[in-house]
């Protein structure tokens, strides 16, 4: 697997990184050092071996259907500047 | 210490208001020099709160009057918090975490926020955000104080007054400061304690767990934020034990885990770490050899894999929309979220986002994500099979001691991430694990990790207490 | 995959579920005030974490226990990552590996079976306002919980997927868990046709069953007509168009991973059956039912049952009026009023109450069928009692012999070419005579009663 500068950029885009030309340079090389170690992961044969999500089984925890108390719109909105009477205010979309 | 503080402190016999305001300048004082607070809490509301109770008869909790610093990535309403990033700066929550509401139940006072790499991406807290001041190590200032709680590590060492810490770790981040600052550190099981409030690193890893000057200062704060919470579906609903316990090693099976004493360890550390087993072995311990291959082998790309993954799916929501740090709205979302975030994420940051979003895309993510999850399992089992031989295990908590910043600048990121070799793998199964400083090499503390079964918080405390400090 | 057919189709379906907080929070699922509905975990705030609703569980079980599927005995999360305004963490919680059911479907009239893939829950995102240089967004729909529905591309042309749309919206509703007046139903169709090589395109946000037809009818007229390629397009329901918003190349790689901060749900078949044991009469069985036990004709009580307003309407006059009568008139003119109008029942002002008047009126014999047939016609229109006005307008079938005989002897005296007609063997023509009697009385006679006494008159 080559990790090139192209590779490097696919994946910043994905991330929403907007890396500058250098920084896809350097990263693309330390991620090639990085990902040639990990790729020692292959040794260990994982035949039959279920994944693990938890390192201790979590299971059913389930929440009733009965309504809580709310956040205080003007107090959630206080948090950004990007606000527009009682909405939330974003970058354009089209 | 904390306790006879406490008592005191309901009693009447220390004027809260006073004493917070003393070790408020203490602590800012100690900043000034070491970086280690980002953000003060209300410490003189809150004495002033505490006061009145004491003079109304209704002074309670058991950490009454005790100043308690929070790791950066723990949410503590209307303070400033922002897991030391700049893409969080200015953000002050609008609600408590568990933990927190838990102590201030208690009768807690809390200080401020300890600054740490951010989002908890490192082991020698040098990869603090944008615009943050990196701490210093308290013996030394040319060297680190180890991470990412290393904000927790260095005041737990350096403040004079009765104080507890909150860290959090998620491959080592709480022993690893704490061993490097020569501080008590201990880490819960996976879930024991609550996460609701915790800005997450990699989910399925994350525990906050606690710092202190003794063992028993660690163990009394983390007998408190223990519990099911409902906030939380991860939080283990597994009776909280006693944590208040004697040292206790009589019988007990201590398994040395062989490759955390071969190659890559610093050979003093190694020594004092075989010392202090040595000590728990006279006082009636059995040592028996443990071997852990595939933990020890590869536990470091297992959990790099993982926990980036993870990360690089929780850092997601940081677009400087809602909260946090934010520019004028020009361009498309497209646009204005990767402008906002490649400005305000640092270079490791940047880094774990690229690594865990490459090791999830498709074509990839069989290889990494699904591969790292499959040798975790083993890892698990490993560990679980260990525990069938013995009590407890040892190892070093870190292979070094406490690196100068001057050499930890030529390290690679590879060479980065090897800082967490011992202490990615416990992290990984989610073992409980405590690191207590078991004397110097090369001028610097030295730690010696106790690692348990599962929910066995209580057996490695009563082990670490067993260790004398100063024989 | 080999298609044959000149049009092929599959549908992503995402309803509501009619819970009454969201899927991984308690804030209500219904508030009117924008951002009032809304909390850390919903906003995605740093720290916060889901736990999920039991409600939504049941309900995804529920639905997909209805369609047959099979539930798989460990159900897990995961996160499905991009960045948009309305999300509020740039990823959903959805599932992605395993599906809580599969391998289910759902038959249409024509006996046509459409494999049903997998059902799954997730969580919703905000809603958008577009408006200049940026946008708004009401966040109080963020973690509504929905359930996805995803079919084979087994249908074969916009009527189809609309009669899919029609057959499990009322699923839905006979299971209590999507409400039609508040909950939304939103499909995604991927569409291919045999002339372009099947090119697959994704047509999304077609909101509602009727839109569903639609915009796939244009969509097979555009690829007809244009140029093909695998792409995203969007429906745009004001204008009647879809539009490209996306190639094949653009398409995000969604980097899937579990959920971790939830644990995995072990479905036992306890549960399981504990929760089929909650599935009411679905419509085939309330069909068969209604034959069983009040003798209505097969075919009727079939089509009446397939919508389950209407069979609700049914059953309820039912309980009051002749269940045979009232199958025959609910079929013969209800459902053919709507078919006319083009018309859902909540559409129109049809309501049990008037209408269980109506039927008593006709079956008592107060009013002739055709007066009953002209007060049906009105009732969908407008909400009046149907006795007050036959009385208003003297309606009321005529009874009194005399008067109908003087009505007949008027009708014979001043149409006598008619009669000599009849009188020369010529059946029909009586049929004119009726025509005028019923005239002059207003339809209140019965027809049956005058042509008795007609035949009597002209013997």
């Amino acid at each position: 697997m080559e990790i090139t500068p192209e590779v490097v950029k696919r994946v910043a885009a994905n991330a929403r990184l907007k890396l500058k030309e250098e920084e896809v340079k350097k990263f693309a090389q330390e991620m090639k050092d990085i990902l040639a170690n990990f790729a020692k992961l292959s040794e260990v044969n994982t035949d039959g071996v279920e994944p693990s999500f938890h390192p201790i089984p979590v299971k059913n925890v389930v929440r009733e259907d009965k309504p809580g108390k709310c956040l205080d719109r003007e107090e959630a909105l206080s948090l950004t500047p990007h606000r527009k009477d009682k909405y939330f205010r974003g970058p354009k979309v089209l | 210490m904390i306790k006879k503080f406490v008592a005191d402190a309901k009693a009447g016999k220390i004027d809260l208001v006073e004493h917070a305001q003393k070790a408020l300048e203490e602590a800012e004082k100690i900043n000034e020099e070491y970086h280690y607070l980002t953000a003060y809490a209300d410490v003189i509301e809150r004495a002033k709160e505490l006061q009145e109770q004491v003079k109304n008869g209704t002074a309670k909790g058991r950490l009454f009057g005790v100043l308690i610093s929070v790791k950066d990535s723990i949410c503590v309403k209307n303070v400033e918090t922002t897991a030391s990033s700049a893409i969080l700066k200015g953000y002050k929550p609008l609600y408590n975490a568990t933990v927190i509401k838990k102590c201030l139940d208690e009768g807690a006072i809390i200080l401020g926020k300890t600054v740490i790499d951010e989002f908890g991406f490192g082991g020698f807290s040098t990869n603090v955000g944008i615009g943050y001041q990196k701490p210093l190590n308290p013996l030394d200032k040319k060297r680190a104080t180890g991470g990412s709680s290393g904000g927790a590590a260095g005041l737990t060492r350096k403040a004079t007054f009765p104080h507890i810490a909150f860290g959090e770790s998620t491959g080592g981040s709480i022993v690893n400061p704490a061993s490097f600052c020569g501080v008590v550190g201990l880490c819960p099981t996976y879930g024991r304690v609550s996460r609701y409030g915790l800005i997450d690193y990699g989910n399925s890893l994350d525990k906050i767990g606690t710092m202190g000057q003794t063992v028993d200062d660690a163990a009394l704060l983390l007998e408190i934020i223990s519990g099911k919470d409902e906030k939380d579906s991860t939080s283990a609903d597994v009776p909280v034990p006693s944590l208040d316990t004697p040292g206790a090693v009589s019988g007990i099976r201590i398994g040395i885990v062989k490759e955390a004493f071969g190659e890559g360890i610093d050979n003093n550390v190694r020594k004092k770490v075989l010392d202090a087993v040595y000590q728990l072995e006279k006082k009636g311990a059995r040592k028996i050899e443990i071997s852990l291959p595939i933990s020890m082998n590869y536990g470091v790309p297992t959990y790099f894999t993982l926990a980036p993954a993870e990360a690089s799916t929780n850092l997601a929501k940081y677009c400087g929309m809602r909260y946090g740090a934010n520019e004028p709205l020009t361009g498309t979302y497209n646009e204005y979220f990767s402008r906002v975030r490649n400005n305000n994420f640092g270079e490791e940051a940047k880094r774990r986002l690229l690594l865990g979003t490459f090791a999830r895309l498709a074509g990839y993510r069989d290889a990494f994500y699904n591969k790292a999850a499959k040798v975790r399992t083993k890892i698990i089992h490993e560990y679980k099979h260990a525990f069938e031989q013995v009590d407890v295990l040892i190892t070093p908590t870190v292979a070094i001691t406490a690196p100068t910043f001057e050499e930890i600048k030529k390290l690679t990121p590879l060479q980065n991430f090897m800082i967490d070799l011992l202490t990615v793998s416990p992290n990984l199964a989610g073992l409980p694990h405590i690191t207590i400083p078991c004397g110097e090499a090369n001028g610097m503390p030295v730690g010696m990790m106790i690692i348990g079964p599962h929910f066995a918080e209580q057996k490695i405390i009563q082990v670490a207490k067993a260790y004398d400090v100063h024989q | 995959m080999m298609y044959t057919s000149d049009i092929v189709i599959g549908l992503e379906i995402h309803v509501q579920l009619k819970t009454n907080t969201k899927l991984f929070c308690a804030c209500p699922t219904e508030a009117t005030e924008p951002n009032t509905a809304i909390c850390p975990t919903c906003l995605g705030h740093p720290g916060s974490k889901p736990v999920l609703n039991a409600k939504a569980l049941e309900y995804g079980t529920k639905l997909a226990l209805s369609l047959g599927c099979k539930i798989s005995p460990t159900v897990i999360f995961s996160r499905k990552t991009y960045f948009y305004p309305d999300l509020v963490k740039n990823y959903q919680i959805t599932q992605y590996e395993v599906p809580l059911g599969n391998n289910g479907q759902i038959i249409l009239e024509d006996k046509k079976v459409v494999r049903i893939e997998r059902v799954h829950i997730e969580e919703d995102p905000g809603a958008l306002i577009h408006e200049a240089g940026g946008c708004l967004v009401d966040y109080n729909r963020s973690g509504i919980p929905l359930c996805e529905i995803v079919t084979a591309p087994d249908l074969t042309s916009p009527a189809e997927a609309r009669e899919f749309m029609k057959k499990l919206l009322n699923v839905l509703g006979y299971l209590g868990i999507f409400d039609q007046n508040t909950c939304i139903i939103k499909a995604d169709a991927n569409i291919s046709i045999k002339e372009k090589k099947y090119t697959r395109v994704e047509v999304k946000n077609i909101t509602g069953f009727k839109e569903i037809e639609r915009a796939l009818n244009y969509e097979v007229q555009r690829q007809k007509q244009q140029e093909v390629k695998r792409e995203t397009r969007g429906w745009d329901a004001d204008k009647g168009i879809t539009y490209s918003m996306r190639t094949k190349e653009e398409e995000e790689d969604y980097g899937y991973i579990v959920e971790t901060d939830l644990p995995i749900f072990e479905i036992s078949q306890e549960w399981i059956r504990k929760v089929q044991q909650t599935i009411p009469e679905l419509a085939e069985q309330r069909a068969v039912r209604w034959t069983k036990e009040w003798k209505i004709d097969e075919d009727d009580a079939r089509i009446i049952a397939t919508d389950l307003d209407v069979a609700v309407l049914f059953e309820e006059i039912s309980r009051k009026v002749d269940p045979v009568f009232t199958a025959r008139w609910v079929r013969r003119e209800v459902l053919r009023l709507l078919n006319d109008k083009k018309k859902e029942l909540r559409e129109t002002e049809f309501r049990k109450e008037e209408l269980t008047e109506l039927f008593k009126l006709l079956t008592e014999k107060k009013i002739t069928d055709r007066i009953g047939q002209r007060i049906i016609e009105q009732l969908a229109d407008k909400k009046f009692s149907p006795a007050a006005y036959v009385k208003e307008q003297k309606l009321e079938m005529v009874a009194g012999e005399d008067i109908l005989r003087k009505a007949c002897e008027k009708a014979i005296a001043e149409n006598p070419k008619a009669v000599e007609d009849y009188k020369k063997g010529e059946e029909k023509a009586i049929m004119f005579i009726i025509g005028q009697v019923m005239k002059v009385t207003k339809g209140t006679a019965s027809p049956t009663v005058v042509k008795e006494l007609l035949k009597g008159l002209l013997k």
